[in-house]
C-alpha cells in the first residue's frame, strides 16, 4: 500500500523547511534507507531517508520549495497504485505531480474523529518516546494499536502507523489546532482522544460560522502587533490640550486656502507638525530600540497610521521636522491616498522613527496605541470633548502616548507630552520657531 | 586461631580461682608542699591560669546561652554548648604532661580538654614551630584575625587557640574546622587535639585506632580516649577496651611491636549521663575503675583519680604514661569530676538537689586549688585576682572577634555553593601514605598464593570457547588478592584486619597467602567487634595510615552502625578537609545462610553522604576497583558477593591483566551491547541478567544491552542515558530488597533525565520485601532470570507466548505496598 513521506517537524518552532535537493525522481525504485531528499531549516540541514520500500509514485514539491512541516512531500508505493489521497492540501505551495497535472486533486480524507480510540475509556496511553516520534512524523496516534504492557502505545506502534501512511493530513492538523487547548487531560499532560472528540463534538454548542482565511496583510499586522506587545515594555500616558487655538487657525487657513495656495490642512497635519518639532529634542522617543542599543535619529520620520480596506497601513513621512506645515499636509495626503489605492511604494511603508495614529475622528476619547517595533513611541490622537477651565469651557483634545519603558522613562516622556501640548496650544508661536 | 597456641583440655578444665589485685581509689594524698619538688612556682600558677581560662570560657558560653550577654556583649548562639564548668582541674591535670605528639580524642563535653591540651602544647612548643603552624593553617586565616598587639608568639598562640575554638563553636568559617564541626566536634590536630564526638562513647574505638596507628607505625606519643562515665553503657566502648588489650599484642606480635596499645581510656566521671545517674541508677559497676578488672589480668592498671585536684591527675598521668612507655598499655582511668551546670543549658536539673550542688560548690576546683597555693605561699590572692582579670580580657577579646561578621564570617553557601560539596571527599590518589620500606616477611614472588595464581588462566574461556575449570581459572577472589597484596608491598602504612583474616585467610579465602607475607602488626585477627573494627580504622586513617578492614557479612553493618554511618562517613567533611579517610571497608554479601546472612545493604550505604560504594562482580572489575579504592583518600565501602568469589572473567576478553591498573569509581560498564532494551544491574544479579538476555534473544528476538553498575556512589549516568536513548526501555535489577533499593533511585533519575526517550516506564526487579528464606527457597526471593523476563512482559511489552510465573502486575504492586511487604 502507498505511503506518504511528510516533511518532518524538526523542533517545536520550525514551521516549514526548504527542499534543497531531490536525490530520487518519480518512478525510481526506493529501498529502505535511501536518501529521498535533502532539506533545511534556517538553522540546519537534514536528509530524509526512506522508511519503506517501493516506487517513488509522486513528488509534490520541487527543489527550492518552502514546504510546511507535516505536509506530504512524496509518495512511495507499488507501481500504478493510486496516490491521489496523499496530495497535499495547500495547492498554492504544492507543485502538481509532474506527469499528472491534468488530474484534479481529490479531497484529502477528513480526520476520522469517530475513529475508535486506542483505549476504551478514550485515553491514549502512549510512551513519551512514541509521542515524540508521532509529533515529529505526524503519525496519527489514534490509529496506533498499542503493543506495550497495559495497552500502552510504544514507538514501534507509531512506526506501524507511519508505515501504513496514517499520517495527520494538513487539514487534520488544522483541525487539531482548532481543538486548542490541546492541553491533555491524561497523565503528564498526555493528549487523550477524549480531549479531541469532546471539545469539538460534544462540549461546544453548535454555532454557525464561516472560516475566512487571513489575508497576508492581516497576518503581518497580527504578527507585528502581537510581537510588539509580547516583546517590549509598553505603557500609555494620557493628556489633553486646549484645541481652540489650532481649531481657529485651521478655520482661518481653510477659509483662505485658495487665496494662499495652500492645500487642505487637517488637524492631523497640525499635530504632525508639532510632533516633528518637539520630537527631535527627545532622542529616545525618536529612536529604534534594538536589544542592547538605541538608535537615535537626527530627523523625525513620522509614520502616519492609515486605515484602509485591507487593514492598517503606516506610510512614512520622512524628515517631517524639515517640512513646512503645507508640505506636511500635501505629502501626508499623497501617502494616505496611495495606501488606500494600494499603490504605495513598499519602501515608504518602513523607516518611521515615531508613529501618529488618529482615532479621534471616530469619537474615541482615549486609547492605548500599540508601538510599531523597533520604534519606541506612538502618539494616539483622540477626539475633542468640552471641558471647563476657570468656569470657561474650551474644546479639549486628548492625546495618548504609548512608549517603550525599556527605552525611555515616564518622566521624560511626560515632559515630551507637556512640551507638545504647549506647542499645540500656542501653535502660531510654533509656526514661527 | 594460631596453631602455635595449644588449647590444652587439662589446663582449661583445671579447678582454680581468679585473683584480683586491689584497685586504687583516690589514693593520691600529697600536699602542695610535698609537690614542690616536682613543680616550680610558675608551674603551680600556670596550672591555675589554665583552669581559670577554661572557667571563664565556659562561664562566658553559659552567660551567652542563658542570658544572651557576657561582659556587656550581646550574642545569640543557637548551637549546642555542653559545658564542663566544675571539671577544669581534670582537663588541665591530664594535659599537663602531654605534647603535640600525644593525641586526645574527646566527647560532646570537651571544650576544657581542647583548651587545656592546646595551652600545654603552646607552653612546650618552640616559638618558630608554633608560628609556622599557625601561619600554615588554612593559609593563616585564623592567625590573620587574632594577630596584632601581643608581646610574643605564645600570646598570639593563646589568642589563636581560644578564638579558633570559639569561632568553631559559633560556626564561623574562621573556626578550627571552618564551623563545620561545631561545639561538640571542635578539634585541632596540630596540637594533638583529635575529633571530639557527639555520639556518647564514639571516641573510644576511634582513639583505639589512633593508638593502633602509633603502635603499628612506631610513632611517638600516646593516645587518650576521653569519654564520660555513661559511655560505659555503650557496647563499642567495651569493644575498644578489649581490642586494645588483646592477648595477641603480648603473645603473638613481633618483637618491637609487643605489648598492648599505647592508650589511656580516661573516663571523666561526673556521675551523670544527662540526668541518668550512673552511680546508683543506670550502671552496675559501683566504682567505674572496677571495669578494668573485667577486661584483662592486669586490670588495665585501673584506678580512680580525684579529678578535682589537678595535682592528683598529673600524678596519675605520670604513672600511667610510664606504664604505656613500657608497652604495658592500655590503661583505664576513672577520673571523678562534678559538672556544676546542666548537661546543656536546657537542663532544668530535675534529677539532683540543691544540697548536692551546694556541697560540690564548697569543693569548687578553682577555689580549692588557689586556696592551697596561697596557703603554701606560692602565690597571693592578688595574683589570683589578676589571673581572673587576665582570663576575662582574653575571653572578651575572643568573643568580640568571633561574633564580628566582618572578621568571622560564616561559610557563604550562596556565593560558594560548592563549599561543603568540595570537602565531602578528598578525592586524592596517594600511592603510599608513608615513604619508608613496607615491612613484609618474604619477597612478593615467594608468596605461595602469588605462585599459585601464576599458573591460572586469566580468562573464563579457552581458545575453543569452553569454560576453564574452577580450579584453573583466575577467580574473582584472586583479583582482589592481587590488588591487596600489591598495596601491602607498596604502602607501608597499609594494615588489614577483621574476623578470621589471618591463618584462615578470610572466611572466603580472599586473604589466603597474606599470612605468609605479612607480620602481625600489619595483618591480624580482630575480635568479633564490628564497631571496634570500623571505629579503629577511622582512627587509624585520620592519624595518617591506610586501613583495609572487613565485615564478614554485610548484615554485620548493623553492629557497626554508628562507626559506618556517623564516623567513617563524616570526619573528612567535619574537619573541613583537614583529615583524610583512606579506609576500604570490605563487606561480603552472603547467600545460602538465611535472613541475617544474606542481605545486600548497598542502598543503606549509598544513603549516607560521605561514603563511596562499589560492588564489582567480575575479576577484572574487582582488581581494578580494589586498586583504585586502595589508592584513594576517601572511605570506600567495597561490596563483594559470596555467590561469585570463584567466578572467572567472562567479559574482558584479554583476561585480567597481571600488571597494576585502576578502574575509576563511578563508571558503569556495558557488559553486553544490544539495541532493544537496557538491563542495568547492581551486584551479582548481573549473571542472571545475562541469562535473561540470552533467553530474550533466542526466544523473543529481543536484543538486550546489559550494564553493570559496578559503583553506585559515585555514579556516572552517561552510559545508561546513552543506552536508554537507544533502547527506550530499561529494567533495573539487584539482590537488595526492592523497597528503597538503589535501583529505585536510578530509575527515578532515568525517568527525569530521559523521560522523552522512554518507551515504557523503568521497571525495577528487586528481592522481595521479606526475610531471606533458606537457600532452597531463594529462587522465590532473589531476582532470577525469568523474573526479569516476566517484568519485561508484564510491565514493558508483552512477549508473545510468554507466560509469567512471577506477578509483576500493577494490581500486585499496589497490593504489596498496601500490605507493606
Amino acid at each position: 500500500m502507498a505511503t506518504a513521506v511528510i516533511m518532518p517537524k524538526q523542533g517545536q518552532s520550525v514551521e516549514s523547511c526548504i527542499i534543497t535537493k531531490w536525490h530520487k525522481k518519480q518512478g525510481d525504485k526506493i529501498k529502505k534507507g535511501d536518501i529521498l531528499f535533502s532539506y533545511e531549516t534556517d538553522k540546519a540541514s537534514f536528509d530524509e531517508e526512506a522508511k519503506t520500500e517501493g516506487t517513488l509514485l509522486a513528488v509534490f514539491f520541487e527543489e527550492g520549495d518552502d514546504v510546511e512541516c507535516l505536509l506530504n512531500v512524496c509518495v512511495i508505493g507499488d507501481e500504478g497504485e493510486d496516490y491521489t489521497e496523499f496530495m497535499p492540501q495547500n495547492k498554492d505551495m504544492a507543485a502538481q505531480p509532474q506527469e499528472q497535472k491534468e488530474q484534479a486533486p481529490s479531497e484529502a480524507p477528513q480526520p476520522v474523529l469517530e475513529q475508535a480510540p486506542a483505549q476504551k475509556d478514550g485515553f491514549i496511553k502512549i510512551s513519551p518516546r512514541a509521542r515524540a516520534l508521532a509529533d515529529k512524523s505526524g503519525a496519527d496516534i489514534r490509529f496506533a494499536v498499542p503493543s506495550g504492557a497495559n495497552e500502552r502505545v510504544m514507538e514501534r506502534d507509531v512506526q506501524n502507523v507511519i508505515e501504513q501512511g496514517k499520517l495527520v493530513t494538513s487539514a487534520a492538523a488544522e483541525q487539531y489546532a482548532q481543538m486548542q487547548p490541546i492541553s491533555g487531560t491524561g497523565i503528564g499532560g498526555r493528549v487523550v482522544t477524549a480531549d479531541l472528540t469532546e471539545t469539538v463534538a460534544e462540549k461546544l454548542p453548535i454555532a454557525e460560522f464561516k472560516e475566512v482565511k487571513l489575508s497576508n496583510i492581516r497576518r503581518i499586522i497580527a504578527k507585528t502587533m502581537h510581537d510588539s506587545l509580547a516583546n517590549s515594555a509598553q505603557l500609555t500616558l494620557n493628556t489633553s490640550f486646549d484645541a481652540s487655538g489650532i481649531l481657529s487657525l485651521r478655520k482661518k487657513l481653510k477659509e483662505n486656502a485658495e487665496q494662499l495656495g495652500l492645500p487642505n490642512i487637517t488637524i492631523n497635519d497640525f499635530i504632525t507638525f508639532a510632533v516633528s518639532r518637539v520630537l527631535v529634542r527627545y532622542k529616545d522617543l525618536n529612536a529604534h530600540f534594538q536589544d542592547d542599543t538605541i538608535k537615535q535619529f537626527t530627523n523625525a520620520n513620522i509614520g502616519i497610521a492609515c486605515d484602509t480596506e485591507r487593514g492598517l497601513m503606516v506610510p512614512t513621512l520622512f524628515g517631517a521636522n524639515l517640512l513646512s506645515l503645507a508640505e506636511i499636509a500635501s505629502k501626508s495626503k499623497a501617502l494616505t491616498t496611495a495606501c488606500k489605492e494600494g499603490t504605495i511604494n513598499p519602501d515608504l511603508l518602513s523607516g518611521a522613527t515615531f508613529t501618529i495614529t488618529n482615532l479621534g475622528t471616530l469619537g474615541v476619547e482615549s486609547f492605548t496605541p500599540v508601538i510599531n517595533p523597533p520604534q519606541t513611541g506612538i502618539l494616539g490622537v483622540c477626539g475633542i470633548t468640552e471641558r471647563t477651565k476657570n468656569g470657561v469651557s474650551y474644546p479639549a483634545m486628548g492625546l495618548s502616548i504609548t512608549f517603550d519603558h525599556r527605552a525611555i522613562d515616564g518622566a521624560p516622556c511626560a515632559r515630551f507630552m507637556q512640551e507638545l501640548t504647549q506647542a499645540l496650544e500656542n501653535f502660531s508661536l510654533a509656526l514661527m520657531a | 586461631m594460631p596453631k602455635s597456641q595449644f588449647i590444652n583440655p587439662d589446663e582449661v578444665r583445671k579447678s582454680s580461682f581468679i585473683k584480683f589485685d586491689d584497685i586504687a581509689v583516690n589514693q593520691y594524698n600529697k600536699s602542695v608542699a610535698q609537690e614542690k619538688a616536682n613543680f616550680s612556682n610558675d608551674d603551680f600558677v600556670r596550672i591555675y591560669r589554665d583552669m581559670a581560662i577554661i572557667r571563664e570560657f565556659e562561664g562566658m558560653l553559659l552567660d551567652i546561652k542563658t542570658v544572651g550577654e557576657y561582659n556587656g556583649i550581646s550574642y545569640n548562639n543557637p548551637g549546642p554548648a555542653h559545658l564542663s564548668l566544675g571539671q577544669e582541674a581534670s582537663a588541665v591535670g591530664q594535659a599537663y604532661l602531654l605534647d603535640q605528639n600525644d593525641n586526645i580524642f574527646g566527647s560532646h563535653r570537651s571544650h576544657g580538654e581542647i583548651l587545656a591540651k592546646g595551652l600545654s602544647c603552646i607552653y612546650k612548643m618552640d616559638n618558630d614551630e608554633l608560628y609556622s603552624l599557625m601561619k600554615n593553617y588554612f593559609g593563616g586565616a585564623i592567625l590573620k584575625v587574632v594577630e596584632g598587639g601581643q608581646k610574643d608568639v605564645k600570646e598570639i598562640a593563646i589568642d589563636f587557640l581560644i578564638y579558633g575554638a570559639l569561632a568553631e563553636i559559633f560556626a564561623r568559617e574562621t573556626g578550627f574546622n571552618k564551623g563545620l564541626g561545631g561545639s561538640m566536634h571542635a578539634f585541632f590536630t596540630d596540637f594533638g587535639i583529635y575529633p571530639n564526638n557527639a555520639i556518647v562513647g564514639g571516641s573510644a574505638t576511634i582513639a583505639m585506632g589512633g593508638a593502633l596507628y602509633k603502635k603499628a607505625n612506631k610513632k611517638e606519643g600516646i593516645v587518650i580516649s576521653n569519654v564520660g562515665d555513661a559511655s560505659m553503657g555503650c557496647g563499642p566502648v567495651w569493644e575498644a577496651l578489649n581490642m586494645a588489650a588483646m592477648d595477641q599484642f603480648t603473645l603473638l606480635w613481633e618483637e618491637g611491636y609487643k605489648g598492648g596499645l599505647p592508650i589511656i581510656f580516661n573516663f571523666f566521671n561526673n556521675f551523670y549521663g544527662m540526668g541518668g545517674q550512673t552511680f546508683g541508677e543506670t550502671m552496675a559497676y559501683n566504682i567505674l575503675a572496677r571495669v578494668g578488672a573485667g577486661v584483662h589480668p592486669n586490670q588495665l592498671h585501673a584506678e580512680r583519680v580525684d579529678g578535682n585536684n589537678p595535682l592528683a591527675v598529673i600524678d596519675a598521668m605520670k604513672r600511667k604514661i610510664d606504664i604505656i612507655k613500657n608497652n604495658n598499655g592500655p590503661v583505664l582511668l576513672d577520673t571523678i569530676v562534678y559538672r556544676m551546670t546542666g548537661h546543656s543549658p536546657s537542663d532544668s536539673g530535675s534529677y539532683r538537689t540543691k544540697d548536692e550542688l551546694d556541697a560540690w560548690e564548697r569543693h569548687d576546683v578553682l577555689k580549692e586549688y588557689s586556696g592551697k597555693l596561697i596557703e603554701s605561699k606560692i602565690t597571693k590572692q592578688s595574683e589570683i585576682e589578676e589571673i581572673g582579670e587576665y582570663a576575662k580580657k582574653l575571653i572578651t577579646k575572643a568573643l568580640k572577634l568571633s561574633i564580628d561578621d566582618n572578621v568571622s564570617p560564616r561559610m557563604n553557601l550562596v556565593k560558594q555553593p560548592d563549599a561543603i560539596e568540595s570537602i565531602m571527599y578528598s578525592e586524592e590518589n596517594i600511592e603510599k601514605m608513608h615513604q619508608d620500606e613496607p615491612k613484609t616477611l618474604i619477597p612478593l614472588d615467594e608468596n605461595p598464593r602469588v605462585a599459585q595464581i601464576k599458573k591460572k588462566v586469566r580468562y573464563a574461556f579457552d581458545q575453543n570457547g569452553n569454560p576453564v575449570s574452577k580450579n584453573r581459572v583466575f577467580q574473582l577472589r584472586d583479583g582482589l588478592f592481587e590488588a591487596i597484596i600489591h598495596k601491602f608491598y607498596t604502602d607501608p602504612s597499609l594494615i588489614a584486619y577483621g574476623e578470621d583474616n589471618r591463618d584462615w585467610g578470610g572466611a572466603f579465602a580472599v586473604y589466603r597467602g597474606l599470612t605468609e607475607s605479612l607480620p602481625y602488626h600489619r595483618f591480624f585477627n580482630a575480635p568479633i567487634s564490628e564497631a571496634a573494627i570500623v571505629g579503629s580504622a577511622v582512627g587509624y586513617a585520620m592519624s595518617g595510615g591506610r586501613a583495609l578492614i572487613e565485615l564478614m557479612y554485610c548484615d554485620f553493618i548493623g553492629r557497626a552502625g554508628d562507626e559506618v554511618f556517623n564516623q567513617l562517613s563524616k570526619w573528612q567533611s567535619m574537619s573541613a578537609g583537614v583529615l583524610k579517610m583512606p579506609v576500604v571497608l570490605r563487606v561480603s554479601v552472603g547467600s545460602k545462610y538465611g535472613a541475617q546472612h544474606s542481605q545486600d545493604w548497598t542502598s543503606m550505604i549509598a544513603h549516607i553522604p560521605g561514603l563511596k560504594c562499589v560492588f564489582p562482580v567480575t575479576p577484572y572489575d574487582a582488581k581494578g576497583l580494589m586498586n583504585t579504592a586502595l589508592a584513594g583518600s576517601d572511605p570506600v565501602v567495597f561490596f563483594e558477593s559470596q555467590r561469585i568469589y570463584d567466578i572467572g572473567e567472562q567479559f574482558h576478553k584479554e583476561g585480567v591483566p597481571e600488571e597494576y591498573y585502576e578502574i575509576p569509581l563511578g563508571e558503569p560498564d556495558v557488559k553486553k551491547e544490544g539495541g532493544d532494551i537496557t538491563i542495568l544491574t547492581i551486584g551479582a544479579t548481573l549473571y542472571r541478567a545475562m541469562e535473561a538476555a540470552d533467553v530474550l534473544q533466542s526466544q523473543y528476538g529481543i536484543s538486550a544491552e546489559v550494564i553493570d553498575a559496578r559503583s553506585i556512589v559515585p555514579f556516572n549516568y552517561d552510559a545508561v542515558i546513552k543506552s536508554v536513548k537507544k533502547t527506550g526501555k530499561i529494567v533495573l535489577a539487584s539482590d537488595a530488597c526492592e523497597r528503597n533499593s538503589f535501583i529505585k533511585n536510578i530509575a527515578a533519575n532515568i525517568t527525569e533525565l530521559v523521560f522523552d526517550y522512554l518507551d515504557a516506564p523503568p521497571v525495577c526487579v528487586g528481592a522481595r520485601n521479606w526475610i531471606t528464606p533458606a537457600y532452597e527457597l531463594e529462587s522465590e526471593f532473589f531476582p532470577q532470570a525469568d523474573w526479569i523476563i516476566d517484568a519485561i512482559s508484564d510491565k514493558i511489552m508483552p512477549l508473545k507466548g510468554h507466560v509469567s510465573k512471577s506477578n509483576f502486575t500493577e494490581t500486585e504492586q499496589l497490593r504489596r505496598n498496601k500490605k507493606g511487604v
